[in-house]
């Protein structure tokens, strides 16, 4: 079942002289369940597609449909609902709200739609977390790894058709790192989420089902991994 | 780039945004610090031009002294002008006329009407000899005198004196409205013209000695020596307390100026304040904003003293534009301001500079904005110098930490994270909430100067009319037909009669007293109504045999009679009942004996049978020409009094622009201050969220709600610093009160429950303004640029 279908993207920036092409009719699919990930040099224009496909930026041409909707045929309003509701966002540098604690932190989106959480539901994302006994800790007395896992609680409360993650492990030493990523690749494989994720580190997309590489703004399907390779994801997940 | 402070301007340069609001809160602060004393100078200066315009340019007056005590003190360096003055029939009950006319005679020096009252002689020169005088001008006007013609002084006893007028003199008030002649002559003719005393002491020719003196800086203690010197007792010095107190030469015992003096002493601390809050809270959320930068330069060895000055010196840098435009601006609203004085009364104001400078203003707003900017910059400046170098060094850059998570139980998250954004840091919600509170005690403290001016000035009643018709012997002789001829006249805007029956005996309430009697028309009865205290006007207008009795607690504290009693009233051989139907509290006519009554006319001619008016009153078109007074006068004929009082009203209402413009100038840029420093406070702390708003937009913050957490976070000081700033505000006018007012009209204070509303409106209209354009801003913000560098 197909969950994101990106149609001839293209993303402009500036006029004559200073335009830049950030991405030159962008095409793919994912489906459900399917982990994704984008490599590239720095400037070639992952994060482009990354804020378009997440309706953070619009495109100059083309379309995005998650789930047949088509992301920008909706108002602001109607666009903002959608993502608080079916895209869960994982950055770089965690964006946690430092007012609230690691519980409020995760269901936010939740509360944002004005719904209370399962209680049973949090409790298994905590244990899945492994954030148990970090419920009620600010941000500030959380470590990087701890910030990343509540993160990526926070993408996972509302049970999302697509989870965006912008350089994930970025801000993480190798043993985070490595963590998040297991954390990422279970909840793809317990939830049946789709992830698409940004990185440069090879050794990271290698774990990811499928690989798309960016370059000068041009998008090359890179086609799925070899699994024998990835055999420490297979080896954490037994 | 020879010194690290170099990096200053350029830093100015490239980062004018940034700074934006920082230079806009200094200009604010300058310039309502300067436009502040600009006004106070500007209403010193109008007042002492008044005061020495109606009152003399004389600083003590010498009574009980010698001729030759006071030729000694004339001969003292200090002093400038020196000049006896007598008068004689002031209260006009001497029997001294000019051609039937009663007349007051004045004898004087020369330097009195060349320096002490500058401006009176209009035309001529002053008496050179016992048989010259100066007449005032209606002299000229009314019996065809001109300069050199004779005219004779009549006394009691018949005889006349001849003199030859070697001047005019400008009508003062009080002739005109008494409809009087005045004369003035030099002090040699006024004693020989004196009755029944030769070679007396000044005292025996009714004359004191007024005295001006040159400069005004040590006047108290040039004052204290000649007391001291002569052996002056404070009964022999009298002083020219307002002149003096204008001057800043008040006696150091007289309360009312010293509590002034307090007053403007607390309003200027309380503007320091505002300005320093509001400049500080700018340059705190400049300086958070560039953590990054003071870490870096912390890495490459700046020490936390070398941050420090830089802050200051960037601070300091920041005023090298806006002091200078705060002061123009400043300038411009005094021109602006004085010509409007000009506009509205230019009689009473044509002395005042159209483009004068203010050297109070100016001192007091490059002072004022430099020590506010340098105290301001102090807490920034500290807080810039503590920063650690490994923010430079991991890009990291760490706000206060949360101490304490939000509440999210009993208000939507959108809500209650407003309100922590609010509360959560205690020093920035206390400042915040400081400076709310301080705009609106500001404004409760300044508006107790709004009752100072109540008291202090007196106002044009709605009946003041220009001119007066009064009956010779105050009775019922003024023509009635005469109103209805008068009201012909294309200059009469309203004309309106009262008749009078003075101190009736009456019983009322089983006791005796006395009452007069007035007669109201029906504008008359409307104007009344504004001062209604009980009952019912048009009851008393259309129903003949009742009346509005007039409660004046300062002369008939006594009085018993209210609405519903009967008042029976002796009059016209027979004793008749009238209804009292309402209670007013003022009214044209005072009296300390019994009480007053205002009846209708038909009332009033049914109880006395009299018909004809003891007064009738015009009020003149703005159009309205000397020539058209002279022909109004012309038809009043001369078997009754002429009042003009024009001048006195024009004194009245000159003295009331003046104020009112100053007082409400005041308070309107008080309040404009407290708006700009709600919406600066609201647009720093959107700005400083800004990239957080960003993130929370991009996990689903809805417009709506992003707007809703910002209101709530406004509202939250909002609603904190409304209560403080009620309390402090209250506080303080309390205090003012007592001191503006209590101490010298004994008036107790009241809940100042306009001015509250006034502020707290402008409070919630400022923060409707301080959070539309930030909402706007966040509305139409790019997330992915507010999120990419978080």
């Amino acid at each position: 079942m197909q969950i994101l279908q990106v149609n001839n993207l293209c993303k402009t920036y500036g006029e004559s002289a200073v335009r830049v092409d950030a991405l030159k009719n962008v095409s793919f699919s994912l489906n459900k369940g399917e982990f994704c990930a984008v490599v590239g040099e720095s400037g070639s224009g992952k994060s482009t597609l990354l804020n378009l496909i997440g309706a953070l930026d619009f495109p100059t041409e083309g379309n995005i449909l998650i789930d047949g909707q088509n992301l920008f045929s909706m108002n602001e309003e109607e666009r903002t609902i959608f993502r608080r509701r079916n895209i869960g966002f994982v950055f770089q540098s965690f964006h946690l709200i430092e007012e609230l604690n690691v519980e409020q932190n995760i269901i936010f989106p939740l509360l944002l739609d004005y719904r209370k959480p399962n209680p049973n539901a949090l409790n298994e994302l905590l244990s899945l977390l492994d954030l148990q006994d970090r419920r009620h800790h600010l941000p500030n007395q959380l470590s990087g790894g701890q910030k990343q896992r509540v993160a990526i609680g926070r993408a996972l409360i509302t049970d999302p058709k697509l989870i965006l993650a912008d350089e994930p492990t970025g801000n993480l030493d190798s043993r985070n790192s490595m963590e998040v990523l297991d954390l990422l690749l279970r909840a793809s494989r317990k939830y049946q989420q789709t992830i698409l994720m940004i990185t440069h580190n090879n050794n990271l997309a290698v774990s990811a089902d499928r690989v798309l590489h960016v370059s000068d703004g041009c998008l090359t399907d890179l086609g799925e991994t070899d699994k024998t390779e990835g055999g420490f994801r297979d080896e954490k997940l037994s | 780039m020879k010194n690290y402070l170099e990096l200053v301007p350029h830093y100015i340069r490239v980062h004018r945004k940034q700074n934006r609001m920082s230079i806009l809160c200094i200009i604010l602060s300058v310039f309502l610090v300067a436009t502040i004393f600009g006004m106070a100078d500007m209403y010193i200066r109008s007042m002492i031009l008044k005061t020495k315009q109606d009152d003399g340019n004389w600083h003590i007056a010498l009574k009980h002294v010698s001729d030759e005590t006071a030729s000694m003190i004339a001969a003292r360096p200090e002093v400038k002008a020196f000049s006896c003055y007598g008068v004689l029939n002031y209260r006009l009950d001497m029997d001294y006329t000019i051609g039937g006319k009663d007349t007051v005679i004045c004898g004087v020096d020369a330097p009195y009407v060349t320096d002490i009252y500058s401006g009176v002689l209009s035309e001529g020169t002053f008496p050179q000899n016992e048989r010259e005088i100066l007449a005032t001008s209606n002299v000229r006007k009314e019996l065809g005198a001109d300069l050199g013609s004779q005219i004779s002084i009549r006394d009691s006893s018949g005889t006349e004196t001849a003199y030859t007028i070697s001047g005019f003199m400008e009508n003062p008030s009080m002739i005109l409205r008494k409809d009087v002649y005045g004369v003035m002559m030099n002090t040699d003719a006024f004693r020989s013209f004196f009755p029944n005393v030769t070679d007396g002491e000044p005292d025996d020719y009714n004359s004191v000695f007024m005295v001006q003196f040159s400069g005004h800086r040590h006047l108290r203690e040039t004052i204290d020596d000649i007391k001291k010197q002569f052996s002056l007792s404070e009964e022999q010095v009298t002083e020219q307390a307002m002149l003096l107190g204008l001057l800043g030469q008040s006696d150091e015992g007289n309360l009312f100026m010293v509590s002034i003096y307090s007053a403007a002493l607390l309003l200027s601390v309380l503007v320091l304040a505002a300005g320093i809050l509001m400049i500080a809270s700018s340059l705190n959320s400049n300086i958070a904003g560039r953590t990054a930068f003071f870490g870096m330069l912390r890495c490459v060895g700046a020490t936390p003293g070398q941050i420090i000055r830089l802050v200051h010196r960037e601070a300091l840098a920041l005023c090298g534009f806006s002091i200078p435009a705060a002061l123009a601006a400043s300038m411009a609203t005094i021109w602006i301001l004085c010509a409007l004085l000009r506009f509205l009364s230019p009689k009473y104001f044509d002395t005042m500079p159209a483009f004068a400078i203010s050297p109070p203003s100016i001192f007091a707003g490059i002072l004022i904005g430099l020590l506010t900017v340098f105290l301001a910059a102090r807490a920034p400046a500290r807080k810039a110098s503590g920063v650690s170098p490994l923010t430079a060094i991991n890009g990291h850059v760490t706000a206060a930490p949360v101490r304490r998570a939000a509440n999210t139980f009993f208000c939507k998250v959108d809500t209650s994270l407003g309100i922590h954004h609010a509360t959560g840091n205690r020093k920035n919600f206390l400042l915040v909430t400081a400076s709310f509170a301080l705009s609106i005690g500001l404004f409760l403290s300044f508006s107790t100067t709004v009752d100072f001016m109540k008291h202090a000035i007196s106002v044009l009643h709605p009946w003041t009319p220009d001119l007066s018709i009064v009956s010779a012997d105050n009775s019922c002789t003024v023509d009635s037909a005469l109103l209805t001829e008068l009201a012909k006249h294309p200059a009469v805007k309203r004309i309106y009669g009262r008749m009078f029956a003075y101190e009736l005996p009456a019983a009322a309430n089983g006791s005796q007293t006395t009452v007069t009697l007035i007669s109201y028309d029906d504008i008359q009865f409307k104007w009344g109504g504004k001062y209604l205290i009980d009952g019912s006007v048009s009851n008393a207008k259309d129903h003949v045999g009742t009346g509005l009795i007039v409660a004046t607690p300062r002369y008939n504290s006594s009085s018993s009679i209210t609405t519903g009693d009967t008042v029976a009233l002796t009059a016209n051989d027979g004793t008749q009942n009238m209804e009292i139907v309402g209670v007013v509290s003022e009214c044209p006519f005072q009296t300390e004996n019994g009480e007053i009554i205002l009846c209708s006319e038909d009332t009033f001619r049914r109880l006395t049978g009299l018909s004809d008016y003891t007064v009738i009153d015009i009020q003149l078109k703005r159009s309205a020409a000397d020539e058209d007074v002279d022909a109004l006068r012309m038809a009043a004929g001369t078997d009754v009094i002429f009042s003009d009082r024009r001048a006195d009203n024009q004194n009245v209402l000159g003295a009331g622009y003046a104020f009112h413009l100053f007082i409400y100038g005041f308070l309107i840029l008080i309040a404009l201050v407290s708006a700009c420093n709600i919406i600066n406070c609201v647009a720093m702390s959107v700005e400083a969220r800004r990239k957080q708003y960003g993130c929370l937009r991009a996990i689903g913050l809805s417009a709506r709600q992003l707007s809703r957490m910002v209101i709530a976070e406004t509202l939250t000081y909002a609603v904190f610093g409304g209560f403080l700033g009620t309390g402090v505000g209250l506080f303080l006018n309390r205090k003012l009160f007592a001191m503006l007012v209590t101490t010298r009209w004994h008036e107790t204070w009241s809940l100042p429950v306009s001015e509250l509303c006034i502020i707290l409106i402008v409070m919630i209209l400022s923060v409707v303004l301080a959070v539309k354009k930030p909402l706007q801003n966040l509305r139409e913000m790019a997330i992915v640029d507010t999120i990419s560098g978080y």
